[in-house]
């Protein structure tokens, strides 16, 4: 035999097996992070701190345990300085503090926030196993994702997560996926498609064509996504929506027709620049550029899709139309009506349907169209005649952020990982298959970024998450004003831009506590002729031609509901005597120097942040005044006024001060005297 | 006399604690030897006096031996591995992790343990061909052969069941589609997917029931009858030798 008898093979075998055995400890005892440790020490060998941080140092392995977070994380065992700020510029991985967040360490653990295996002890594993159910580390460009698996408020300094969360619901993506945020709220979307039960009575047939076609070939910043349509299957599904559509009697009523000369085109453009109508529209200027807000679509082009009867009904009462509409009802007379229909009626392209020929629609044509149009789910954003609006119609995303690896297919030569394939899905999501119903998104890449990081923060984890870890997002009211001024408000749509008691816009000023602020008279002038506070704003309110009485009954209803119930409006404003003023004067412009934002005296101050105060003794309630110099968040949150944690006295000299900011009606009095 | 290793290997032999233990006796006589073997429990399965031809390699390849060297490895790693492991949902996979990460030698021992796993799953379907080929499953060892098949189908339920307990995404499809494969068997095909998951669906109760099967029940069969086994051997006539013989055993009434 090999090894002579059979007792020295034995022998030998063992010795073999015994050195074999010895290489397991040896494996053990030269680990990765024990050779990471080494070099720490080495690191910080020599340098001022040194005994210090090498006290502070603990050799083996290092886990942060979490267990009501099921959190288990080694990485302190390479990244062995993460609280050791003196080295925050030795700039050597694994060796970098953490730079300064929230949250401390030991509350959350790292993985919470950077996913990958916190269990692992190895670089590869820690930071990019993909296996099964392993999570690989999160970009770096995505981090925000880990905040949304609590955070459903939307606090600053997580802009991505914030406008990705936006975007899903202003881009309709809510309309088809599910989504539902760990604290258990649905996402509902916030864009409002358009119904097209009357779709005939508001455009044609070929604008139809031409918009399925390319919505952003009409509007750029069209949120309707496109469809990649064939021409003969775009021919089919306008021909279905026409032969669908029913008539409005509002819509027929007969128009006189709009004059188009000059004159009243230029009176029409100062229509509707008075009128406000850019704060939600915007129209396309001589430069190409947009001019205007984005609640409303765009109207460069709208007299090239609204026919001239629906545009003129539509504009005397939004709300015949679509009950629902976010359009403010303005009482136009019927001179104003002919002169801004006539002005939008010219707003044409003529090259936008150019190339649009069809023929009469034939049954069998309509027939196609109604089955694509049930096929492609259109009825999940448009309400259609005949068509029931599909639930459920995408997959479901509520867990997107956890979905793993095993069950993706990914696209050659993509890089495997769960970020890369939400971000191609949002890009390209015909490149999986032609076959596939996602429509092409008109994205740019920062918006895609942060559509991903709101996905991916829709993790498993988020869900199990103990309850006392979540800040819960503003709860969504359905609050409705109550009797003829609630009737008013809901015609004027005011929630369209104001909030109050929790529901509505974030455009204008929260309304919610309007009535403690403000004077009665100069509410009722601000009525009847809106003009803006903010010099730099180019947003502003629209005069919506109320009468006087309309006016009264606002106002009326505004002082006495919203009212806070901290302070008394009407508590007694504190004596004006000089020295009280001047020693306001000298808080305003010294101590506090509020002319950095605000405006006292226009010849003098420059400060366009907040409001002007030039008028604000006739406008605002010396109390109101008062609590908001106190604590401007506690009265409204979120504004940008500083707590400048300012005292009693200062606040009332202050206050006495701002009241005699009368504006005109002081000039008038000083006349009178 | 000059004291010699084997003079104090003697002496010690003869101590009065060593009898109590060894109750065989010193001498090199063929009848102690003989009673060496007989009267120790774990000796005395195999016979006391076996064919030099019949230890060759090529008699046997050592199949079988090798099947109970895997067999008592896997015993060994199993207990060490038992003491790291929970057989419960979370804990399971998250009992892997340590093993792989801060467990000293935890890898060594989850790979020792699975390789010897696979290996004896060979040895034994090796052992059963060699078995076969030879014509040593033909009377009297007709009976030896049927345990020798149970004992092949413990072994790959002993895989089977092992399979689940790491938990992770591979072992929880495994055993899904084997559950399925399972009650495919007419008539009582649910009944005994059910039983065995404790459920319809693989789930905390299946777990639970494979580590108990894993870890208890199969071992225990399988030992009992890996000792039937060897000590049916002996009666039924030692190894086959390829000579025709005659049945061993009691002479029929």
């Amino acid at each position: 035999m090999l090894f002579g008898d059979s007792a020295r093979a034995f022998g030998t075998l063992g010795v073999v097996l015994l050195l074999l055995l010895a290489i397991v400890p040896a494996r053990d005892f030269f680990s990765e992070w024990y050779r990471y440790q080494k070099g720490y020490l080495r690191l910080i060998r020599g340098r001022d701190d040194a005994i210090t941080l090498q006290r502070r140092f603990e050799g083996g392995i290092h886990q942060t345990w979490i267990p009501e977070l099921g959190v288990v994380d080694r990485c302190g065992s390479c990244h062995v300085a993460l609280k050791e700020a003196s080295l925050r510029n030795v700039g050597i991985q694994p060796f970098r503090p953490h730079p300064p967040i929230p949250h401390s360490l030991d509350e959350m653990g790292c993985v919470m926030c950077h996913r990958g295996q916190g269990a692992a002890t190895t670089v590869e594993e820690a930071h990019r196993s993909a296996k099964e159910s392993e999570d690989p580390m999160v970009p770096a460009r995505y981090l925000e994702s880990s905040c949304g698996q609590c955070h459903m408020d939307k606090p600053t300094g997580i802009p991505r997560l914030n406008a990705g969360r936006t975007l899903l619901t202003r881009y309709g993506c809510v309309h088809c996926h599910s989504i539902v945020l760990p604290d258990g709220v649905k996402l509902a979307p916030t864009d409002d498609p358009p119904s097209l039960q009357h779709v005939a009575d508001k455009t044609t047939r070929e604008w139809i064509f031409a918009w399925i076609k390319n919505p952003q070939a009409y509007s750029g910043t069209a949120t309707m996504p496109n469809f990649q349509l064939k021409d003969e299957d775009a021919r089919d599904i306008s021909a279905f929506l026409i032969a669908q559509s029913t008539m409005l009697a509002s819509s027929a009523a007969p128009a006189s027709a709009a004059a188009s000369d000059a004159a009243a085109l230029q009176a029409g453009a100062s229509m509707y620049g008075e009128s406000f109508c850019a704060s939600c529209h915007a129209i396309q200027n001589a430069a190409g550029l947009l001019v205007g807000g984005n609640v409303g679509p765009e109207l460069t082009r709208i007299g090239t899709k609204a026919k001239p009867d629906w545009l003129r009904a539509w504009i005397g009462n939004p709300k015949g139309y679509d009950p629902e509409t976010l359009m403010p009802h303005y009482r136009f007379d019927d001179k104003q009506l002919t002169l801004i229909a006539g002005f939008l009626e010219n707003k044409t392209d003529s090259d936008f349907m150019a190339n649009v020929k069809l023929d009469q629609a034939t049954p069998r044509q309509v027939a196609h169209g109604k089955l694509l149009v049930t096929e492609m789910g259109c009825a999940v954003c448009h309400e259609i005649n005949g068509i029931h609006r599909p639930d459920n119609f995408a997959p479901d995303l509520t867990a997107v952020g956890s979905r793993p690896l095993a069950k993706i297919v990914f696209l050659p030569e993509m890089p495997r990982t769960l970020a890369a394939y939400v971000e191609a899905k949002i890009k390209e999501p015909r490149s999986f298959g032609s076959a596939l119903k996602m429509p092409q998104f008109n994205l740019a890449t920062g918006q895609v970024d942060n559509l991903v990081t709101a996905l991916l923060a829709q993790t498993d984890r988020a869900r199990t998450l103990p309850a006392r870890l979540r800040v819960a997002g503003h709860a969504s009211s359905n609050y409705e004003p109550a009797g003829a001024a609630g009737r008013l408000m809901r015609d004027l749509n005011c929630f369209s831009c104001h909030s109050i008691n929790g529901r509505g816009g974030d455009m204008a000023p929260d309304l919610t506590w309007e009535g403690s602020a403000v004077q009665r008279d100069w509410l009722l002038k601000f009525f009847k002729n809106p003009n803006t506070l903010r010099p730099t704003l180019i947003r502003r309110m629209p005069k919506f031609n109320v009468t006087d009485q309309e006016a009264g009954m606002l106002t009326d209803y505004i002082l006495a509901v919203y009212q806070t119930p901290a302070f008394d409006r009407d508590s007694p404003q504190p004596a004006s005597d000089a020295s009280q003023i001047e020693k306001g004067r000298q808080l305003f412009y010294s101590k506090y120097a509020c002319q950095a934002c605000h405006i006292v005296d226009p010849q003098k101050d420059k400060g366009y942040i907040g409001p002007t105060l030039t008028e604000v003794g006739s406008r605002l309630t010396a109390a109101w005044i008062f609590q908001w110099l106190k604590g401007p968040q506690t009265l409204r949150p979120g504004t940008l006024e500083p707590d400048q944690q300012i005292s009693d006295s200062d606040a009332t000299s202050l206050t006495t001060f701002l009241m005699a900011q009368k504006g005109h009606a002081k000039t008038q009095e000083a006349k009178h005297k | 006399m000059p004291p010699t290793i084997e003079g104090y290997w003697n002496d010690l032999r003869s101590t009065k604690v060593w009898r109590s233990v060894f109750r065989s006796g010193t001498g090199t006589s063929t009848l102690h030897r003989a009673l060496a073997v007989q009267q120790n429990v774990f000796l005395h399965l195999a016979s006391v006096k076996m064919r030099r031809r019949s230890l060759a390699f090529s008699a046997t390849w050592y199949l079988g031996t090798m099947s109970l060297a895997t067999f008592l490895i896997l015993t060994a790693t199993g207990i060490l591995l038992m003491l790291y492991y929970h057989p419960s949902v979370p804990q399971a996979y998250a009992d892997m992790k340590d093993l792989q990460f801060v467990v000293s030698a935890g890898v060594f021992l989850r790979n020792l343990h699975r390789w010897s796993a696979h290996a004896m799953v060979f040895l034994v379907f090796a052992h059963m061909f060699k078995v076969f080929y030879r014509g040593a499953y033909r009377p009297p060892r007709e009976f030896n052969w049927v345990i020798g098949v149970i004992l092949l189908i413990l072994t790959l339920f002993l895989s089977y069941t092992g399979y689940l307990l790491p938990w992770d995404q591979l072992a929880f499809w495994a055993i899904t589609v084997g559950a399925n494969i399972m009650s495919a068997v007419p008539v009582m095909g649910r009944k005994v997917r059910f039983l065995m998951l404790g459920g319809n669906t693989v789930n905390a109760n299946a777990l639970l029931r494979f580590y108990v099967l894993h870890c208890v029940i199969l071992p225990l069969v399988a030992g009992l009858l890996i000792a039937i086994h060897f000590w049916r051997i002996r009666k039924d006539g030692g190894l086959h030798t390829g000579q025709v013989e005659t049945p061993a055993g009691a002479p029929n009434e």
